[in-house]
């Protein structure tokens, strides 16, 4: 008796989720646009947008007819993509990160010389005269700042060109501390802030990057002696002094740490506008903006921040996707550029700071409004994008050890030194 | 005296006993009551406080139907419903009857394929990953399927649940019942079902409780295998919640009780199986 | 009927095994032999090219230092935590099989860390971790507890076996409590007849009488622990730097995220080689042991 229920309940059920997928699959064949019956689809690499891309992906399908799916994944970039093309099944547009564009997109992207917007951007990517990356936004790192919590213990306006220089920013959190904010600084511990956001401002505030990088290589630099570092690490030791997790660097929790910035607990946290999506879902309050790391010195960095184009897409070139979808895909690159509703998009679902010229971006969040305004001005130290791959891994791990103080700042150079000479260069 | 001595022990000892499953019960579900408290706060009040019973922005429902409508949850459900039905209970048959002929019969490819069944467990899944897509996905063209799916999470657990009904075969189906069945006209295949079969419940309700859940809450083999949203399971379907860069663990805490309830429900109804298992069998 | 001819046997093969062999063969030993042929060229995974480069990606993988340390790691690890997993769960199956009232209950309550998938589970107990015990430690001024165990490297590891017991117990805790519920009555009863106490029917006639069960979990615990991934990317990401990284998860590291997917997939061997070593050894101890038994 019992077992024949067990075989009705597994039929029952059998046959319930059978109809229940009939249903969906065809629900999602007439959902087909009718159109010219071109459909294409998008990798999306930010999860943050992902909601307001499918959004749009709805009303641009109605609107011009072209079938457009987005897709996300939570696994690597790298990984997902070699599935991706392994499978033979890769996505029209593919959202990636610049060094994808280097690895993937010259085997596998088509040549968008030809195209508009490359007149209104500086931040495409081009490889052996072939442009294959189209920037999506720019993004920045430096200090993140609140405001308000700092005019709150010193009284008076917060204007951060006061304070570029590490003395002056050293005064303001002894200020900060007198005032009854303990710790005045968060620092996160991910090995992809230490090791590919924070160092990196040491290779990219160079003279001459590309002669440092292969000093590296050929491990020729002296990295303890060189300026540059000591010069950023000065002031990551000031961080680290004021560090509100300081008992144990390593624990802190990004969430949390966020949450306090935002809300106004800590006042200092080293990282880019893309944080901003995290932020605004706590009680952030007034005043948030973005500065440059202070450091004592005269080369200009300490009043630029560091950054560039970030997340490009590629367009496939192989024979899985047809010249009507190629098409298709830059006509919704133009959409977003040249459209007043893609512009919308970008600037305003997405938050994203254009890379083109010919946007208009008012209506931004806090941290991407002082990004644009540095960038804006000129004062951008451009991106490096050629690191080993495991570099933000290794060189974050030696970071997260000098956060600890398990190693010091001889000891930290070494072990950077080391693995850059022992590393494969990076064609580019 | 003595009856009433060894009573009073008895009820010690079961007092004893029950004290130590409390403890370590708690101990167990500890994590998943806080699951619990903070699927009904908002983020920033998961962030700033977990532990707290109630956030600071109060008791919110929110959570469901903002995480059911991004998952897309019912489509998403019947088609993790589908695929584990299917998959477990073809498992389970194929898996019992291959457990079956190599226990029982001597045979040089019985043990060759026992050997590289029980290898094959150890194999790790990102060896297989790259290959098994452009396999089955660059030369065949066959990814897309939910019965693509059904057919490599077969073969996938084949080995795991071979081993498991060996290990049943060998210790607790007695010889002498088969022989017997034989001696009454049975043939091997009739044996099987109506002897060895009945006698495997336990096994059998281990195997199904084990495999189902692995193939709900699998994610990485039918994200290869699933590219078109049509077709996303349960876990597919929340890998949105999760980023490197952005959390949202009310969302995923939500998804996760939504997802784990079927499996729960299976789990109290198959465990009496587990329970009467062999006891209620005609062994005796 | 010649049971014992050939073709009697070949056809009891293939109609019992047939469709489980043809199901296997195409789905984990095809790709298997297609995977170990890729460790031959210097593919990249994502290239149109696959040319032939012979061992050179096993020479790399093989002067991978901190691939060795990974194994040596997960060699620690993976001894403890089986050791642990497999006492607790059969305590538990032993507790929840003495007929107490309301043992079905707790069989579901120690069960359901199962339910939880890897990641989110990594999610709660790195919580639990990093803030309860912090905020326990700081209460009760406890030295030990007031520092996040997850900012130590050794601290890390025994959080990574904490979880690990937490997550296998339940599930191993089902298969033993199959064998114990495998074990007829009468043959207890008996035991009982002849004097013995319910510890002493435990040792004297359950385990052995179970050892199968044994055989299945340690095998199941053994491999699970050596290919740890899930949790070890949820709970510690490999942090603090770099020193919890299993080889599972330098494996993909290797193979995926730094882009070396020749020398990762040469590592993904010769992690397979080691695990079906110590697998196939311990099964093979174990049959005997059944045997004996």
């Amino acid at each position: 008796m019992k077992k024949k229920i067990v075989a009705l309940a597994l039929a029952a059920a059998m046959a319930a989720s059978m109809t229940a997928c009939g249903g969906s699959s065809d629900g999602g064949s007439s959902a087909a646009p009718s159109g010219d019956g071109v459909s294409i689809t998008i990798f999306n690499s930010k999860v943050e947008v992902q909601d307001a891309f499918e959004e749009m992906a709805e009303e641009y399908s109605e609107k011009t007819g072209v079938g457009v799916e987005v897709y996300y994944s939570s696994d690597t970039v790298a990984a997902h993509m070699a599935t991706k093309y392994s499978s033979g099944d890769p996505y029209t547009l593919s959202m990636v990160d610049p060094k994808d564009i280097y690895s993937l997109a010259v085997e596998h992207g088509i040549d968008m010389s030809g195209e508009k917007w490359t007149e209104n951007t500086d931040y495409e990517i081009e490889v052996d005269g072939k442009v294959l990356g189209f920037p999506m936004c720019v993004e920045a790192r430096g200090l993140m700042y609140n405001g308000s919590a700092i005019e709150a213990i010193t009284g008076k306006e917060f204007n951060p060109d006061d304070y570029s220089t590490l003395d002056a920013f050293k005064g303001l959190l002894d200020e900060l501390k007198a005032g009854g904010m303990e710790a005045p600084c968060g620092i996160m511990k991910e090995d992809w802030s230490l090791g590919a956001h924070f160092f990196q401002e040491i290779y990219e505030e160079q003279p001459d990057v590309e002669a440092f990088i292969t000093s590296l290589y050929e491990g020729k630099a002296d990295l303890a002696n060189n300026e540059k570092f000591n010069s950023i690490i000065d002031t990551f030791d000031v961080l680290k002094e004021n560090n509100y997790a300081k008992s144990s660097p390593i624990a802190a929790e990004r969430e949390v740490s966020e949450q306090k910035l935002a809300e106004g607990e800590i006042a200092f946290m080293f990282g880019g506008n893309w944080d901003w999506s995290m932020i605004k879902d706590f009680n952030y309050t007034d005043g948030l903006g973005m500065m440059p790391l202070p450091q004592n010195t005269t080369d200009g960095t300490d009043k630029k921040l560091v950054g560039g184009g970030s997340k490009y897409f590629f367009i496939d070139n192989s024979e899985n996707t047809s010249d009507e979808q190629r098409q298709a895909a830059k006509d919704f690159l133009n959409w977003l550029i040249y459209d007043a509703e893609g512009n919308a998009f970008l600037t305003e679902k997405c938050a994203f700071v254009p890379a083109y010229d010919n946007i208009d971006a008012s209506a931004l969040d806090p941290l991407s409004i002082s990004v644009k305004n540095y960038a804006d001005q000129g004062a951008m130290v451009p991106n490096y994008n050629y690191d080993p791959d495991d570099h933000f891994s290794i060189v974050g791990a030696s970071m997260q050890k000098y956060l600890a103080d398990q190693i010091d700042r001889a000891g930290f150079a070494g072990e950077v030194e080391k693995y850059w000479a022992s590393a494969t260069p990076v064609e580019h | 005296m003595d009856n009433q001595k060894a009573a009073v022990q008895k009820k010690i000892a079961h007092g004893l006993m029950i004290a130590v499953l409390i403890v370590v019960f708690l101990a167990f579900i500890f994590p998943f009551i806080l699951v619990i408290i903070n699927v009904f706060k908002t983020k920033a009040d998961i962030t700033s406080n977990p532990l707290n019973l109630i956030g600071a922005h109060g008791f919110t429902m929110k959570n469901f139907p903002e995480a059911m409508k991004k998952m897309n949850f019912v489509r998403s459900f019947g088609n993790s419903l589908f695929i584990t039905v299917i998959s477990t209970v073809l498992t389970i048959l194929f898996a019992s009857m291959t457990a079956f002929v190599i226990v029982r019969n001597k045979w040089k490819a019985c043990g060759a394929l026992f050997g590289l069944m029980i290898a094959s467990m150890v194999i790790p899944f990102q060896v297989l990953m790259i290959p098994l897509v452009s396999f089955y996905g660059g030369i065949f063209g066959l990814l897309n399927h939910r019965a693509t799916l059904i057919f490599m999470h077969i073969g996938f657990s084949m080995s795991m649940a071979t081993f498991m009904f060996h290990g049943a075969i060998h210790t607790n189906v007695p010889i002498a019942l088969e022989e017997a069945a034989t001696i009454d006209g049975c043939s091997r295949w009739q044996t099987f079902w109506k002897v060895v079969f009945p006698l495997l419940k336990p096994t059998i309700a281990t195997v199904a409780i084990i495999d189902a859940m692995a193939f709900w809450n699998d994610y990485l083999l039918p994200s290869l295998i699933l590219g078109k949203k049509e077709l996303y399971t349960l876990p597919i379907a929340t890998q949105i919640f999760y980023g490197t860069f952005s959390t949202d663990i009310g969302l995923i805490m939500a998804a996760l009780l939504l997802a784990m309830l079927p499996i729960l429900i299976l789990y109290l109804f198959l465990q009496r199986y587990i329970v009467e298992g062999v006891t209620a069998g005609s062994v005796k | 009927m010649n049971t014992n001819s050939n073709s009697y046997k070949f056809k009891q093969y293939t109609m019992f095994a047939g469709v489980a062999t043809v199901l296997f063969g195409l789905v984990v030993i095809v790709p298997f032999i297609y995977g170990l042929y890729l460790t031959f060229t210097s593919w990249d995974g994502v290239s149109k090219t696959k040319p032939f480069v012979g061992f050179s990606n096993y020479a790399t993988a093989f002067s991978d230092v901190d691939y060795w340390h990974a194994l040596g790691r997960t060699f620690i690890y993976a001894a403890i935590a089986v050791i642990l997993v497999n006492i607790v769960a059969f305590v538990l199956a032993f507790l929840v099989t003495r007929g107490l009232k309301g043992q079905n209950f707790f069989r579901a309550g120690f069960f359901v860390p199962n339910l939880i998938g890897g990641i989110v589970l990594g999610y709660v107990w790195k919580f639990v971790f990093n803030r309860a015990f912090v905020a326990l430690g700081t209460a009760i001024g406890s030295g030990t507890l007031s520092v996040s165990w997850l900012s130590t490297p050794t601290g890390a590891m025994i959080c990574m076996i904490i979880v690990s017991v937490w997550q296998y117990a339940g599930y191993m805790m089902l298969i033993y409590v199959a064998g114990f519920m495998s074990v007829s009555e009468d043959v207890i009863e008996a035991a009982f007849i002849d004097g013995c106490t319910n510890l002493q029917s435990v040792i004297h006639v359950s385990i052995p009488l179970m050892a199968s069960s044994f055989v299945q979990c340690l095998f199941l615990s053994i491999t699970r622990c050596f290919m740890v991934y899930d949790v070890n990317l949820s709970l510690t990401n490999g942090e603090p730097f770099n020193s919890s990284v299993m080889a599972a998860m330098h494996v993909y590291n290797q193979a995926f995220t730094y882009k070396n997917f020749g020398p990762g997939q040469a590592e993904a061997f010769i992690l397979f080689i080691v695990c079906a070593v110590i697998g196939i050894a311990q099964v093979y101890v174990g049959k005997k042991a059944e045997v004996g038994a």
